[in-house]
């Protein structure tokens, strides 16, 4: 019978599309986009004068927006998207550059391309686009490139965005690109000579331009970017906006003590002590709102992804997927660790959101997604009963 | 090794240092929160936000010919919240210079209880630089405004002055005070516990006040309080003051009182010198009110200049006798003669002829008993006796200005409705605010153009060689004028005693008048008091440099 059968499809199609999701991931990743929501409304309700909601409708907007992202990206056709790759990396790029032209100006970074009310960062969607392009690349080249010129060829392939991120400027994101190229050729297989020749490098660009050039006379970075990079090491000494942010995070963090403060009684926060305490400086927030046990509940609950992460990761049977499942671990334990890093003064400030948690919408959206990888990577591993 | 498949050595290491970071990333918020927790708190609770106001620049005022008379300068004021001071002997030691205070003073204000005390306005750049590198605990710097006078003495009166806050007290800082008042902005700072500012969390601009533009010229200001205060001297005159005023408009070019004081020394002030006496203060006019008796008689149509009386040596009336001022035979003299002679038997019969309620009547069309209306606060009305007061004598004293009280502004108005063809013009000092001119009424027409004509001519003839005002007389001008000299009653006794106010009004070149100047000297004591020989020498130098300063021809 006919609708009898379509309805047995329709039910069928559901459970094939639900077999093999990683309910763990999800449930994390759901918890802690709400949990984001929750405090981007606790945190922000005095801010704008009358609209104690203003924050918090389009935080609960992008999550939501996010979430349907992620459900088509979990349906996605990886193998379809790796023969658009030079598509992809070229739109990438164009994107980016295009942005460091006309773009509009956002927290002191060139970063954001703006059409009517919608406000796009393409570099936080690149993260992605990054990943897929860096997987399929090595994947597809690795047959007929030696494990050097592959390492040089993964290599251009960041740098190029990862340069002109840098130039909007925005450190915090260029670096999340290197992080991602790490993870990605070491899962890959790559020497660790290559690794070696990697740290020696960055070690030594660091110190040139943070101490040598600048001694020298020759400044590649901003002065506030080196405020920034360097204030951790004497926050209080330092009398400038970063070296503040820093302080008021610490207070706030410290000043919640081992339970919090409460939502009504988090003066660092409601009392705009504490900068970006919506953005960067959220998870500040938390420990002053709900103390240690609240912010180490949250860290945990990041362990959760990591972990979920991983082991999606360690089971992933096609290549391609591996390495998207490593790209998209770097990414959210880089920037859970620099992000609640400098909040606790122990990372310099590099003004990078807090996966799932700190107000954007681009930012939102990029991390479901990402989540929507993992998913579609978890769900292609052969099942573990084949139906006869 | 194929590809596909996983390597699991990586993974793990992965694995570990993801943990790793995770675990310092909460061992880091705990110690935060634990070990640290406590000075954190304090530091939380200590913090606040302050919302400082930043001063606004107040208006300068400014004269006809761009000079400032005042304007606000930025100064650092300095105070000090007693509970932070760590040693007040040794701050106290470091900074009283610095404030201006003795140290003993510096000291208690430092041990003060409470939270705030203040210890100096307005200290100098340099002494700020000073505090501001000692950097001593609870001594606390604030930008400021600082109200200065370039011109010091000039004009002191007219100008007025402010409070410590910058509020208008007197002269036309009061007056102009809303204008010359800007709106102070706002900036909020969040402090840390020991009150150091930390950051601005908003900031707004302040507006400053609108700027006020004088009529007053500033060399003619100048110039004639330098003439009256030699005027002063050489008689020894308890006071003098002057008027120079553009009779087609009543703008006034300079309005000034001796002796004077410098706003920037708050020492020289006394309550006497800040007195804008022009419009503060009455006086008996003496013959100078001569003018409206006639002016009356005139367009009523009882008399013409040519029209003569015959005048007895002394004028008697109940129990009261009159006689002129210089012992004479009877005579008769025309109208014209009377007013040139300054005749106050032949003016007393000139108002008997004009009768009290019509004298009366023309005493008020003329503006005495009421205030001008100039734009300076404090004018007085003057005092005139209404009708039902006069009497059975009144008209052997009032015809001749006794028994009246007049601002030396409104004799100036009387004499400008000559000069200008009969408007009675409001005087006024402020020719624009922020850039915006005032508009000037043009006044009521009290005098007939005849008649303004006719008193023109006589009051030509009081400057003649046989007149009065001879002394007035300046070289190469043609001058109308009259002179007054009046007893001053003694206020214990209530009659006339051996103090004089001289006085002479005049106005020039008398065919197109463009300037008028009244001069009155206030009790001169060493021998002369007539308004001949006191006050008409001030005039004519004044007049005289005003001409030429302003380039007026003959």
């Amino acid at each position: 019978m006919a609708p009898s059968s379509r309805r047995v499809d329709l039910a069928d199609r559901v459970r094939r599309a639900a077999a093999g999701l990683d309910w763990w991931l999800i449930g994390a990743a759901a918890l802690i986009s709400g949990f984001g929501v929750y405090m981007v409304r606790a945190a922000t309700r005095t801010d704008v004068p009358g609209q104690p909601d203003y924050y918090f409708n389009r935080q609960l907007a992008y999550v939501l927006v996010g979430l349907v992202a992620m459900v088509a990206v979990a349906r996605l056709d990886l193998e379809r998207v790796g023969r658009y790759v030079w598509v992809l990396w070229g739109g990438l790029c164009a994107a980016l550059a295009v942005v460091l032209i006309i773009g509009s100006t956002g927290g002191g970074a060139r970063s954001w391309i703006e059409y009517g009310p919608v406000r796009v960062q393409p570099s936080e969607l690149g993260k992605v686009v990054l990943i897929v392009v860096l997987a399929t690349v090595i994947v597809q080249r690795s047959g007929d490139l030696d494990p050097r010129r592959l390492t040089l060829l993964a290599l251009g392939l960041t740098a190029l965005p990862a340069a002109i991120v840098f130039i909007q400027p925005d450190l915090g994101t260029a670096l999340v690109y290197v992080a991602i190229l790490f993870a990605i050729l070491w899962v890959a297989g790559q020497p660790w000579t290559h690794f070696a020749v990697f740290g020696t490098v960055v070690a030594t660009v660091a110190v040139l331009v943070l101490w040598a050039l600048p001694a020298a006379g020759v400044d590649v970075l901003k002065p506030y970017q080196v405020e920034r990079l360097t204030a951790f090491v004497d926050s209080g000494a330092d009398r400038s906006e970063t070296g503040y942010q820093l302080e008021q995070s610490k207070t706030a963090i410290g000043s919640g003590g081992a339970l919090g403060k409460g939502t009504d009684g988090a003066t660092q926060t409601i009392n705009d002590f504490l900068p970006e305490h919506h953005t960067d400086f959220i998870f500040a927030v938390v420990a002053e709102m709900f103390g240690f046990v609240g912010g180490g509940a949250l860290i945990l609950a990041y362990a959760l992804v990591v972990w979920r992460g991983l082991r999606i990761l360690s089971r992933a049977r096609g290549r391609v997927d591996q390495l998207v499942a490593a790209g998209v671990v770097a990414m959210f334990s880089f920037q859970v660790f620099v992000n609640i890093g400098m909040n606790v003064g122990i990372m310099p400030i590099t003004g990078l959101p807090l996966p799932f948690m700190s107000y954007g919408g681009s930012h939102t959206l990029t991390n479901l997604v990402a989540v929507g990888l993992l998913l579609r990577v978890a769900q292609r591993r052969p099942p573990q009963v084949r139906p006869l | 090794m194929p590809a596909g498949r996983a390597r699991p050595g990586r993974i793990r290491l992965l694995a570990i240092g993801t943990v790793a970071v995770m675990g310092v990333l909460a061992m880091r918020a705990g110690y935060l929160g634990t070990v640290k927790a406590g000075e954190l708190s304090g530091m939380a609770a200590g913090q606040q936000q302050a919302a400082v106001e930043v001063p606004a620049p107040r208006g300068a005022i400014v004269t006809s010919d761009g000079r400032e008379l005042a304007v606000d300068r930025l100064a650092v004021s300095v105070s000090a919240t007693p509970y932070l001071v760590k040693d007040p002997v040794w701050t106290a030691e470091r900074i009283a210079p610095a404030v201006g205070l003795p140290v003993a003073e510096t000291e208690r204000r430092l041990r003060a209880r409470g939270g705030f005390v203040s210890l100096a306005r307005n200290v100098s750049l340099d002494r700020a630089r000073y505090l501001r590198k000692l950097d001593a605990p609870g001594i606390e710097l604030a930008d400021s405004q600082q109200r200065v006078y370039p011109l010091r003495r000039v004009g002191s009166q007219l100008v007025g002055l402010t409070d410590d806050y910058g509020v208008g007290l007197s002269g036309l800082e009061k007056a102009r005070d809303r204008a010359l008042t800007g709106a102070p902005g706002r900036r909020v700072e969040a402090r840390d516990p020991f009150g150091r500012p930390l950051r601005i969390v908003d900031d707004r601009q302040a507006e400053p006040g609108r700027s006020v533009r004088l009529t007053v010229d500033s060399v003619i200001q100048d110039r004639t309080e330098r003439i009256l205060a030699a005027t002063r001297s050489r008689f020894g005159a308890h006071s003098a003051m002057a008027i120079v005023m553009r009779p087609r408009d009543g703008a006034i070019l300079a309005m000034a009182t001796v002796p004077r004081f410098d706003p920037n020394d708050r020492e020289s002030l006394t309550a006497d010198a800040e007195r804008n006496r022009p419009v503060t203060d009455t006086f008996e006019p003496g013959s100078t009110f001569k003018l409206v008796t006639v002016a009356g008689a005139l367009q009523e149509g009882l008399v013409t200049p040519e029209t003569s009386f015959y005048l007895p040596s002394v004028l008697s009336l109940y129990d009261r006798e009159l006689e002129d001022s210089h012992p004479r035979e009877p005579v008769t003299w025309t109208v014209s003669e009377i007013l040139a002679r300054s005749s106050n038997v032949g003016t007393v019969l000139v108002g008997q002829k004009l009768g009290a309620a019509r004298l009366q009547s023309w005493i008020e069309r003329f503006g005495f008993g009421e205030e001008t209306g100039v734009d300076f606060p404090g004018e007085v009305p003057g005092i005139v006796l209404p009708l039902d007061k006069w009497s059975g004598t009144s008209i052997l004293n009032i015809p001749i200005g006794q028994g009246v009280a007049v601002t030396l502004t409104q004799l100036a108005r009387a004499y400008a409705a000559v000069a200008n063809g009969g408007y009675l013009v409001t005087p006024h000092l402020v020719e624009g605010v922020g850039g915006r001119e005032v508009r000037a009424t043009r006044g009521r027409r009290i005098l007939e153009p005849a008649t303004a004509a006719a008193l023109d001519r006589m009051l030509r003839g009081v400057v003649a060689p046989d007149g009065t005002g001879s002394e007035a007389q300046v070289e190469g001008y043609e001058v109308a004028g009259k002179t007054g000299t009046a007893n001053k009653i003694d206020p214990a006794t209530g009659t006339y005693d051996e103090r004089y106010v001289a006085s002479f009004v005049g106005y020039l070149p008398a065919d197109r008048p463009e300037l008028l100047v009244a001069v009155v000297v206030d009790e001169p004591t060493n021998g002369a008091y007539y308004g001949g020989e006191v006050a008409a020498p001030a005039f004519e130098q004044i007049s005289e440099f005003a001409l030429q300063h302003l380039g007026i021809a003959p």
